[in-house]
């Protein structure tokens, strides 16, 4: 008699051990699936960017340095390995796609241009989902660092070697507010 | 507020099991007064007639609960004659685009629909349902005069009411007699003038104060909570204040939204009085909270960016003290940035800013249009008085800044600078109609917009002959700029349905832009309205 329920009680604690050890691996899934959807994202403002730059190319043939310094941000978006460079690249091209645009409000010829507002829009649609993909992510890692650190979830995780996520966190140089320039020359 | 929007707690909806305890109870009253006016004998017969009647009445109930509540998405769209957005159309396709986004931040944790309602009023509404489906609904008019930040702070502020699952709670409260309210209204504007129009304006009549007893049950604050949602999804709450505002000034759809589908809009589409005020009444039966209010705590979140700059800018003034001090302002540029702290002479270097431009002198300051400062206004002055422009002695009243002389067809008016708004005397009017030989034809933008204009206005002005006069007094109105009484907002006349602001102790007419061109356009191009049928229930005008 005594014996069973020794054996209910062990029985429920495993079965207790089992949920939270099974909620803490599908959190962690989905930090990583999130993180991963960044990446989607990013594919897709990558694949956009030569179509913008081709159609550009004809009205814009004042701004050859503009321009280089997309296609170069890009290609080295593309070609990076490590975290630290991809975040580097990207913010890199974010700023290159930043002053295109900015230039591109000089040329009222371009804003007559149907495909160009097409593209702009899809490309504007597209910094908006890379942002939104980082704030899921960054939610997502927030959800997964409070059942790491609530308790008794700590000491399962500690048990089984669940490693905390990063933030993706902005750069001091985003965070900086763009001064206005108030000279003459542009 | 939950902290994240992936643990938006889905509500516990027990609100819902209280409309089905509510339906039942009308029934089992509706029940028993049909035993006893048309079975007398049944009384005789012992407490067991009770317990079938009971078991029938709950029986219907539970039958009209389930079909009204299980397909209301599809039952909406369809009433409301909306269609998916077509991607060959840009706007649509910005449409589609900004869902995917808001698909995005969710994480894809529920998949929502988004049908484009064929209507020009200004409103934009959700719907969900007991079979799981959601569906955002947004009119052409709206989706037409939103810029995109504008249009993702709609969005994002009825996403979190499907999110959140206080929506499918509205929906219910809706659909439970607002279908079938909305049908009757409709079979009484078809059977306007018959022998059998009393049954159905009965029912529909009844039919729509018990979906107002269900709305007792609906919080106000369910507006707030979204408000606040929208705000954090996309770091905007300008954009979400000046769409409110705007959605204030128009015809919100009242009569082509039906009369039971009000509690699922973002703003009431029956402008009331009562929604713009507070206390215990209110608070009951109202479903949406009052503008303003919800203005200012959009207004104060826009403070929060203006910390950081404050403090940098803290830094930066205990080295160089200037004295007398000069007062700064934080101005919001057209990127929707905030910028500054500028003293007034550097704000009148910068070239974008005009009377309508958001600007504080802090985070603790409240958030204006830059033409309430005084010190501001001469900045607007002085640029004015580069123009070489005679000044009147008149102020535009939405930018409030000094309007100029012109000549218009040969006639004085008054202009503004800033927003192209135009005064003129209101005997003077039918002077400048009547010159239309002009050098330049209408252009075909307005054209096409005074066609538009009209067409939505005829289609109000049928529904708003049946409405209470009451509702005009929530539309907020522009003062005059002579005596300062608010101006009337209505159609030039019954012809030619252009709103206008009179004033009729001054007897001024102000034109905001555009709108004199668009009256000269009708009229020369003997612009008629089109509407021959309303739109109904499984007809079409296209």
């Amino acid at each position: 008699m005594v014996i069973l329920i020794y054996f209910a009680v062990v029985l429920l604690f495993l079965i207790w051990l089992a949920l939270i050890y099974n909620g803490l691996v599908s959190t962690r899934n989905d930090v990583q699936n999130a993180w991963k959807q960044i990446d989607v994202q990013l594919k897709r403002r990558h694949d956009l960017i030569p179509n913008l730059i081709a159609t550009v190319k004809g009205a814009m043939e004042f701004e050859q340095d503009t321009l280089e310094k997309v296609i170069s941000a890009r290609a080295k978006a593309v070609s990076a390995n490590t975290a630290a460079s991809k975040a580097e690249s990207e913010n890199l091209l974010t700023q290159a796609l930043g002053k295109l645009f900015a230039v591109m409000e000089n040329y009222p010829a371009l804003k007559s241009n149907q495909n160009v507002m097409q593209l702009q829009e899809e490309l504007t649609s597209t910094e908006n989902r890379i942002s939104f993909a980082r704030q899921l992510y960054n939610d997502l890692v927030a959800n997964y660092r409070t059942k790491l650190q609530v308790f008794p979830n700590n000491v399962i995780s500690s048990f089984f070697n669940f490693r905390t996520e990063e933030y993706f966190g902005a750069e001091e140089a985003d965070r900086a507010v763009p001064g206005v320039n108030l000279s003459l020359r542009k | 507020m939950p902290l994240t929007f992936i643990d938006i707690e889905r509500q516990k909806n027990w609100r819902i099991w209280l409309f089905f305890l509510v339906l039942l109870f009308l029934y089992l009253v509706l029940t028993a007064f049909v035993t006893v006016a048309f079975l007398p004998f049944f009384w005789q017969t012992g407490p067991r007639i009770w317990v079938f009647a009971g078991m029938v009445a709950l029986m219907v109930s539970g039958i009209h609960f389930w079909f009204s509540a299980y397909d209301t998405s599809r039952t909406v769209v369809r009433s409301l004659d909306a269609r998916p957005p077509d991607p060959q159309d840009d706007v649509h396709k910005m449409l589609m685009n900004v869902m995917q986004e808001i698909h995005v931040v969710t994480g894809n944790r529920r998949t929502i629909q988004c049908v484009v309602i064929p209507s020009f009023s200004m409103n934009a509404l959700s719907a969900a349902d007991l079979r799981g489906e959601a569906v955002i609904g947004i009119t052409e008019g709206l989706l037409s005069r939103l810029t995109r930040p504008q249009l993702e702070a709609v969005i994002a502020h009825e996403a979190h009411h499907i999110l959140s699952g206080d929506c499918l709670e509205t929906t219910v409260a809706a659909s439970l007699f607002g279908v079938y309210s909305s049908a009757m209204e409709k079979l009484t504007d078809t059977s306007n003038g018959r022998s059998f129009n009393a049954a159905p304006f009965f029912m529909s009549w009844s039919l729509l104060k018990l979906s107002y007893l269900l709305s007792m049950f609906i919080s106000r604050e369910r507006e707030y909570r979204a408000d606040a949602a929208a705000v954090r999804m996309t770091r905007d709450p300008i954009a979400l204040a000046e769409t409110l505002y705007l959605l204030s000034r128009s015809w919100r759809g009242a009569g082509f939204i039906g009369s039971g589908f009000e509690m699922l809009c973002i703003m009431n589409p029956q402008a009331t009085a009562l929604d713009e005020t507070e206390g215990f009444w209110a608070d009951l039966f109202s479903t949406h909270p009052p503008l303003r209010k919800r203005m200012d705590i959009l207004l104060k979140m826009a403070q929060v960016n203006i910390a950081e700059l404050e403090a940098k800018a803290g830094k930066a003034a205990t080295v160089n003290a200037q004295n007398p001090p000069v007062p700064r302002y934080y101005a919001m540029s057209p990127r929707r940035q905030w910028q500054g702290p500028f003293t007034p002479a550097e704000l009148a270097a910068l070239p974008w800013l005009s009377p309508l431009t958001w600007i504080t002198q802090g985070k603790d300051r409240p958030v204006e249009r830059a033409s309430k400062e005084q010190c501001i206004n001469d900045i607007f002055l002085s640029r004015l008085s580069e123009l070489e422009r005679p000044l009147s002695n008149v102020t535009c009243p939405c930018c409030r800044q000094p309007l100029t002389t012109e000549s218009y067809e040969g006639t004085q008016v008054f202009q503004c600078r800033f927003c192209a708004g135009i005064l003129v005397e209101s005997d003077r009017i039918p002077r400048i109609i009547v010159r239309t030989n002009r050098e330049t034809p209408c252009s075909e933008r307005i054209v096409s917009l005074a066609k538009t204009v009209m067409q939505q206005n005829q289609l109000r002005q049928l529904r708003y002959l049946k409405s209470v006069d009451s509702a005009k007094a929530a539309v907020p109105l522009l003062a005059c700029p002579k005596c300062g009484n608010p101006m009337m907002r209505g159609f030039y006349s019954q012809a030619h349905m252009i709103e206008v602001d009179r004033c009729s102790f001054c007897g001024i007419t102000w034109f905001d832009q555009d709108e004199l061109v668009m009256l000269q356009c009708l009229i020369e191009n003997r612009i008629l309205p089109e509407i021959t049928s309303p739109n109904y229930i499984g007809q079409s005008t296209h």
